[in-house]
C-alpha cells in the first residue's frame, strides 16, 4: 500500500506518541545541553515507480521501522526523527529532489539512492551542497572504477560487482566440473560488470572455463523464450545471471516450462531480492541464490533481525528483502555518528563532524554488524547459498547458507584496480 | 497592456535570485532550458503543423555535446558549447529531417519517434563511448571566458549561470520572434493551414518544412546543453521517448497557438511537478488527468484560456458591461 508524505509523517509521529504513552518504561525525549528542540529531519530518496519500486518500498520500510523504534526510545539525543520522503527517478529529477531536501526542506541528512546512474549524479551534488548523503544501494562507480576516491559528505554502497564475485566463489565450490558457462544479464553497466567479474573470478578457480554465450535483455523485459532457446542451443554447463527484480521470477518460470535446469546448473547472484516470488513449483533446488546483505531466514540471525522479520511479515504480509537492511543501516549509522560526534563536540554536531565520525563506524544493523569503511564505502556480509525446497514456505530458501564478508569479496579500497586485485586474491586459500 | 505584462514578467525573472529561496531559483534553470527547446518545437508544431515525438533526440545531442566537450575535450567555454551543440544538431537533423518531412501527421510523428529511439539505443549500448546507462559528467563551464569554479556551485547556479541562461533565452526568443514574424514564418503558417495552396503559390513545402525541422533541432540542442551544467550529469533518459512526451505535454499545457504559450507550459509543468511529486506518489496519474482535461476542455492550453477571457472581457467592455 502506498502512503503519501503527510500520512507518512503522521504515522511516524503517531507511532512515537503512542510508543511513549504505551511504554512508560522507555526514555522520553530529553532536552540536552547544546541540542536543538526541533526534530531531526531525515530526507529519504526512494524509487516509487517502475520495476524497482518494490526495492524502494523495502528500503523505506526499513527506515520507518527504525524511526518508530528510535522515537519510542526518545529520538537522537532527545530529538525526534522526522522523515521527509521524495522520489528517486531519473538522475536529473533526483538531483532536483536532493536539492529540494537540502536547500528548501533543510534536512540534516539524506539517505537512499539505488541506481548507479543516480548515485553518480548525487555524489558530486552532495559534496557541492555539503550535505550528508548515505546511499542504500547506489555507488559512485563508473563501470568498476571509482569516480570519487575521497568524498567528504557522500557515503556509498558496496561495489557493484561484489555479488558476482561471491557467486563465482560458490560456483567453484559447489559445481565442480563446470567447463562452459553462459550469462544472461540486464543490458546496463551493472549487468555487464557482474558478468565480467564473475568470469574473471571463476577463471581463477577453473582456468579452462569457457564462456559460450552472453545475452543482454533490457531491464524490465518480460519474455525470455528466445533467450532460453538460445541457451538450450549453446548447452552450457552453467547459466549465470545478476537479475535482481521481477525478471528473475519470469526467467525461472519460463525456464521451468522447458526444464532448462535439468540439463545445467544455475547461479542467480542477486535473485534473492524477490525471494518470496520464487515459488517451489518452478524454482528448482540446487541453484546458487544470493540474498545480498540480509537473508530473512538465517538461523544465526540476531534478535533484532528476528523481531524485524516477524513484525514486517505481520504488517506487510511478506518476508523482508535485503533493501530494508540498507535502509535501516544508513539511519542507524547516522544516529550512532551523531552521538559519537556529540561526545567530542559537546553540542549538536555539524555535518562535517558527523561525516568524520561515520568514517570507520560500526553499528548493529538488521543483518548483524555493518560499518562504513574509512573511504565511505559500506562493509557488510553477503548471504548466498544453494536453493532447497525443505522449508515451511511455498518459495525456495537456501541451505547451506554461506556468509561472505566484504573484507573477502570486495576490493580493499576505492583506488584498487578490480581485475589486478582479483588476479592477486583468488583463488581464496580458505 | 501586453508589453506591460511582459515587462513585469521580465522584472520578476530578473529579481528572482534576490527574493526567492535558492531551491526555487535552481528550479528556474530547467525552465529556461525547456523554454528554448519549446520555442523550437513550437516552430515545428504550432507554426508548421508537424508534431515531433522524437525531439528528445536533439535535447540528448545538446546535453551529450556539453558532456563530451567539458569532460573529454576540455572545452569549457559555454558559448563554444552552445554553438557546437547547435552545429551538431544541424548536422544530425539535416538528413533525418530530409527523410521525415516527406511525411506528415502520424507518419511524421512515428518516424521522429523511431529516430529518437535509435539515438537513445546508441547512447545506451555504446557505453564505452557514451557511458551507457551511467551517463557522463558535465563539468562546470566557463561563462564569457570566466572560470567561476571558485564560487560555490549553488551560488554559481543561482547567480551567474541563472543570468546567463536568461540572456540565452532572451536571444533565442528574439530570434524566434523574428523568424515567425518574417515572410518565412508566414510561409510556414500557410503550409500548416493548407499545404496544397501554399505549393500552388510557389512555396516549396518540403524545403520549408525541412528548414523548420533543422531550426527546431538546433533550439532543442541549445536547451539540452543548458540542462547539463545544472544536473552535472547527462544520461540516456534525456533522449528517451517519455522525455519527448514531456515536452509535447508542456507545449499543450501552455498552448501552442500562442507564441509564449509553451513557455508558460514549461513553467507550470516544472513547478507543478515539483509540488505534486512531494505530496503524492501517484503524480504521474495526476499529470495524465491534467493532460486529458486540457485536450478535452481547453485545447488552446492555459494561454488559450487567458486569451478567451481577454476576448470576452474586451467584448463586455465594449458593450459597457462591468469587467469580471
Amino acid at each position: 500500500m502506498e502512503t503519501n508524505r503527510r500520512d507518512f509523517l503522521k504515522g511516524i509521529g503517531a507511532a512515537a506518541t503512542g510508543g511513549a504513552l504505551g511504554f512508560p518504561a522507555v526514555v522520553r525525549a530529553q532536552t540536552r545541553k547544546g541540542i536543538p528542540a526541533e526534530p531531526v529531519k531525515i530526507g529519504l530518496l526512494a524509487i516509487r515507480a517502475g520495476v524497482a519500486a518494490p526495492v524502494g518500498a523495502a528500503g523505506q520500510r526499513g527506515v520507518e521501522w527504525w524511526a518508530e523504534r528510535v522515537n519510542k526510545a526518545g529520538g537522537i539525543l532527545g530529538r525526534k526523527a522526522e522523515l521527509v520522503l521524495e522520489e528517486e527517478s531519473s538522475p536529473k529529477d533526483t538531483v532536483e529532489r536532493f536539492r529540494k531536501l537540502a536547500l528548501q526542506t533543510k534536512v540534516d541528512v539524506i539517505v537512499g539512492g539505488i541506481s548507479t546512474a543516480v548515485g553518480l549524479a548525487l555524489g558530486p551534488v552532495a559534496e557541492e551542497l555539503a550535505m550528508l548523503w548515505l546511499s542504500w544501494d547506489a555507488t559512485t562507480q563508473k563501470g568498476v572504477e571509482e569516480t570519487m576516491p575521497k568524498p567528504k559528505f557522500a557515503f556509498r554502497s558496496v561495489d557493484n560487482e561484489v555479488e558476482a564475485i561471491g557467486g563465482a566463489i560458490l560456483t567453484a565450490k559447489y559445481f565442480k566440473g563446470v567447463k562452459t558457462i553462459a550469462g544472461i544479464n540486464n543490458d546496463y553497466s551493472y549487468g555487464r560488470d557482474c558478468w565480467d567479474a564473475f568470469q574473471a573470478v571463476l577463471k581463477r578457480y577453473t582456468p579452462d572455463v569457457k564462456p559460450v554465450l552472453d545475452l543482454w535483455p533490457k531491464l524490465g523485459v518480460t519474455d525470455f523464450t528466445s533467450h532460453i532457446a538460445a541457451i538450450q542451443q549453446a548447452k552450457p554447463d552453467l547459466l549465470m545471471t545478476s537479475f535482481w527484480s521481477g525478471d528473475t521470477t519470469i526467467l525461472l518460470k519460463q525456464a521451468a516450462a522447458v526444464g532448462l535446469f535439468k540439463s545445467m546448473k544455475g547461479c542467480f547472484t542477486t535473485g534473492g531480492g524477490v525471494h518470496d516470488s520464487l515459488k517451489k513449483s518452478f524454482t528448482p533446488e540446487g541453484l546458487v541464490l544470493g540474498y545480498n546483505s540480509m537473508y530473512f531466514n538465517y538461523a544465526g540471525a540476531s534478535a533484532l533481525q528476528k523481531q524485524f522479520v516477524r513484525e514486517y511479515k505481520a504488517k506487510h504480509g511478506e518476508y523482508p528483502p535485503y533493501e530494508c537492511d540498507h535502509g535501516y543501516f544508513t539511519v542507524e549509522s547516522y544516529r550512532a555518528g551523531v552521538e559519537k560526534a556529540y561526545k567530542a563536540a559537546g553540542e549538536w554536531p555539524s555535518k562535517e563532524q558527523v561525516a568524520k565520525a561515520l568514517e570507520g563506524i560500526q553499528v548493529e544493523s538488521l543483518s548483524g554488524k555493518r560499518s562504513w569503511r574509512e573511504d565511505h564505502v559500506q562493509m557488510c556480509n553477503f548471504f548466498q547459498g544453494i536453493t532447497t525446497h525443505k522449508s515451511e514456505f511455498d518459495f525456495v530458501t537456501i541451505d547451506p547458507v554461506e556468509v561472505l564478508p566484504t573484507t573477502k569479496i570486495m576490493k580493499p579500497s576505492t583506488s584498487t584496480k578490480l581485475y589486478e586485485w582479483i588476479n592477486a586474491t583468488f583463488p581464496l586459500k580458505s | 497592456m501586453r508589453r506591460a505584462g511582459l515587462a513585469l514578467v521580465v522584472a520578476l525573472i530578473l529579481a528572482m535570485p534576490f527574493v526567492a529561496g535558492d531551491y526555487y531559483v535552481t528550479l528556474m534553470l530547467p525552465f529556461f532550458a525547456y523554454s528554448v527547446i519549446l520555442l523550437g518545437l513550437n516552430l515545428l508544431f504550432g507554426y508548421t503543423g508537424l508534431l515531433s515525438f522524437g525531439h528528445a533526440l536533439f535535447i540528448g545531442v545538446g546535453a551529450y555535446a556539453a558532456a563530451f566537450l567539458t569532460s573529454k575535450f576540455g572545452v569549457m567555454h559555454l558559448e563554444a558549447i552552445l554553438l557546437a551543440a547547435a552545429g551538431a544538431a544541424v548536422l544530425i537533423a539535416a538528413p533525418i529531417g530530409g527523410l521525415c518531412v516527406r511525411y506528415v501527421k502520424i507518419y511524421f510523428a512515428m518516424l521522429t519517434l523511431a529516430f529518437g529511439m535509435l539515438f537513445h539505443s546508441f547512447l545506451l549500448k555504446f557505453y564505452f563511448v557514451t557511458g551507457g546507462d551511467e551517463g557522463m559528467r558535465v563539468l562546470q563551464p566557463f561563462l564569457l571566458g570566466f572560470d567561476l569554479s571558485q564560487i560555490p556551485k549553488v551560488r554559481f547556479l543561482t547567480r551567474p549561470f541563472y543570468y546567463y541562461s536568461v540572456v540565452v533565452l532572451a536571444v533565442a526568443t528574439f530570434v524566434m520572434w523574428r523568424i515567425v514574424s518574417s515572410p518565412f514564418g508566414l510561409c510556414l503558417r500557410a503550409i500548416r493551414d493548407n499545404p496544397d495552396k501554399a505549393q500552388s503559390l510557389g512555396v516549396s513545402v518540403k524545403r520549408y518544412r525541412w528548414y523548420a525541422f533543422v531550426i527546431s533541432a538546433a533550439y532543442a540542442a541549445v536547451g539540452g546543453a543548458l540542462l547539463g551544467p545544472t544536473t552535472g550529469q547527462v544520461d540516456p533518459n534525456l533522449a528517451y521517448w517519455t522525455h519527448s512526451g514531456n515536452i509535447v505535454f508542456m507545449m499543450l499545457l501552455g498552448g501552442f497557438a500562442n507564441f509564449f504559450g509553451p513557455l508558460v507550459g514549461a513553467l507550470v509543468f516544472i513547478f507543478l511537478q515539483d509540488t505534486v511529486m512531494s505530496i503524492v506518489p501517484y503524480w504521474r496519474l495526476v499529470f495524465g488527468a491534467i493532460l486529458a482535461l486540457i485536450v478535452i476542455a481547453a485545447p488552446g492550453g492555459l494561454m488559450g484560456l487567458l486569451d478567451r477571457r481577454a476576448v470576452s472581457w474586451g467584448e463586455k467592455s465594449r458593450q459597457g458591461g462591468a469587467p469580471p
